[in-house]
């Protein structure tokens, strides 16, 4: 089994969003993958984007290039 | 206790719901229901007079204990969030296609799964229908599909389920104003114990709101992030359910001589379609639009509405699946199945999702 890592999780309005993410972050070559939003941080059954730590500046900087809104930013164990 | 952290503890709420299912078949409810959904909202729907089907008038506790569980688990772990305004007309009209198509079928996504423990192939045809309108509505989410976002409300917004759930239990415990099946006259009239319905309904709630329990849900995940969590919820339902029904004599394997099941093939494959196009459309499964208005969204309290009078309408014009039948001394053997009207009202469902699906996109934020 993988091993658990921190990693930073970003969160969205939607699934819709999530799935903006994706393919902007697939184009524009941000590392990063869609997982299921962590119960940890959510009741609700959405996706959200997973990355590292380290790629928070690339991701956030996407995020405002294309306009894609996030709902909460979070560090936690994935 | 947190139930989320490992794809065991997954399974293990599975179980946990599976052993409830199991209490309230050996108590009493119909054979392969125990706690299907769309059944269960449809006899409810009975005893409110939305519609006049005799043999399917009851209003089940569990309902009432579902919702009522999710809302009180949610209270006590600070998850209740009151939210509302994601398109409620389109989840209102999603939420008549869900029942529309189930009852095509007789059974929701849940009762599906207990009918495939039971053995009965009819539902294992219809699972191919079920996965194929989740892939679709998959697809479309990759397109862009989206019916915008929530918004926090009023608290007291999310609560009115809830207060009308506890309402409708009221009701039928203290007065004689709803109605109900008469012995022998269908499933309406096989219920477990009130008292056992309600806790077994109250814990179904709490877990399925800690675990997530998805049916459209766990295969929109396989096919979006090849993420298998949800699915573990499930195989521990069907696991529990599949050795109780072999325990107790009650696994057949075949496609007739199925408790409350037809063999219309194409319509059992469509109707669960529609049912699996319009729960990803609608962001989850009958039991998952259940937990969500209990934890405050009233866009699910919206498409719980929808299913309620998808029941109405489903049995006010002749649209529900009829249930196979053997001879009695009464009457002639029946092969069940869906009427001209069912098979055209299910077909409209999905042209429904469809267009729902074409014309709702995602805005960009700016």
């Amino acid at each position: 089994m993988r091993k658990k890592e921190l990693k930073l999780v970003v969160t969205f309005h939607t699934t819709a969003d999530a799935m903006a993410m994706e393919k902007t972050c697939k184009e524009h070559e941000v590392n990063g993958r869609l997982i299921p939003v962590p119960r940890a941080i959510s009741a609700g059954c959405g996706l959200a984007w997973c990355a590292d730590l380290t790629d928070r500046d690339s991701v956030l900087d996407i995020m405002d290039q294309v306009g894609i809104e996030h709902e909460e930013l979070h560090e936690c164990m994935v | 206790m947190n139930l989320s952290d490992s794809k065991k503890k997954l399974a293990l709420a599975g179980v946990v719901c599976g052993i409830v299912a199991a209490v309230l078949a050996a108590t009493g409810n119909p054979a392969n229901m125990a706690i299907c959904i769309a059944c269960f909202v449809r006899d409810t729907a009975g005893a409110l007079k939305f519609h006049s089907a005799a043999a399917v008038q009851y209003a089940r506790p569990e309902i009432v204990g579902i919702v009522l569980g999710a809302f009180a688990i949610s209270l006590a772990t600070k998850e209740y969030r009151s939210t509302g305004g994601s398109s409620p007309m389109i989840r209102f009209v999603l939420g008549m296609i869900i029942m529309i198509g189930s009852l095509a079928f007789l059974g929701c996504p849940l009762r599906m799964v207990l009918r495939m423990s039971a053995g009965d192939l009819n539902a294992w045809v219809a699972l191919i229908g079920f996965a194929a309108g989740v892939a679709t509505g998959a697809f479309f989410l990759k397109k862009g599909f989206s019916l915008g976002r929530a918004h926090e409300t009023n608290a007291a917004s999310g609560t009115v389920l809830p207060i009308l759930m506890v309402g409708i239990l009221i009701l039928s415990v203290c007065t004689t104003l709803l109605a109900a099946s008469e012995p022998g006259a269908g499933p309406g009239a096989l219920h477990a114990p009130i008292l056992i319905s309600l806790i077994g309904g109250l814990i179904f709630g709490a877990f399925a709101q800690k675990s997530r329990m998805c049916f459209a849900g766990s295969i929109r995940d396989i096919i979006l992030v090849k993420s298998f969590d949800l699915i573990s919820v499930i195989v521990g339902l069907f696991a529990v359910m599949l050795i109780y029904n072999i325990a107790t004599g009650g696994f057949h394997l075949g496609f007739s001589g199925q408790p409350i099941a037809h063999s219309a093939h194409l319509w059992n494959i469509l109707g669960m379609y529609a049912v699996g196009f319009a729960a990803v459309l609608a962001g989850g499964c009958p039991l998952r639009q259940l937990v969500l208005a209990g934890q405050g969204s009233s866009d699910s309290a919206v498409t719980v509405l929808g299913l309620f009078v998808g029941a109405a309408v489903s049995h006010n014009f002749g649209l529900a699946g009829a249930a196979a039948s053997a001879a009695t001394a009464d009457k002639a053997a029946s092969a069940g199945g869906v009427s001209t009207a069912g098979q055209i009202a299910v077909v409209i469902c999905i042209v429904v999702c469809f267009i729902i699906a074409l014309t709702n996109k995602r805005k960009m934020a700016k």
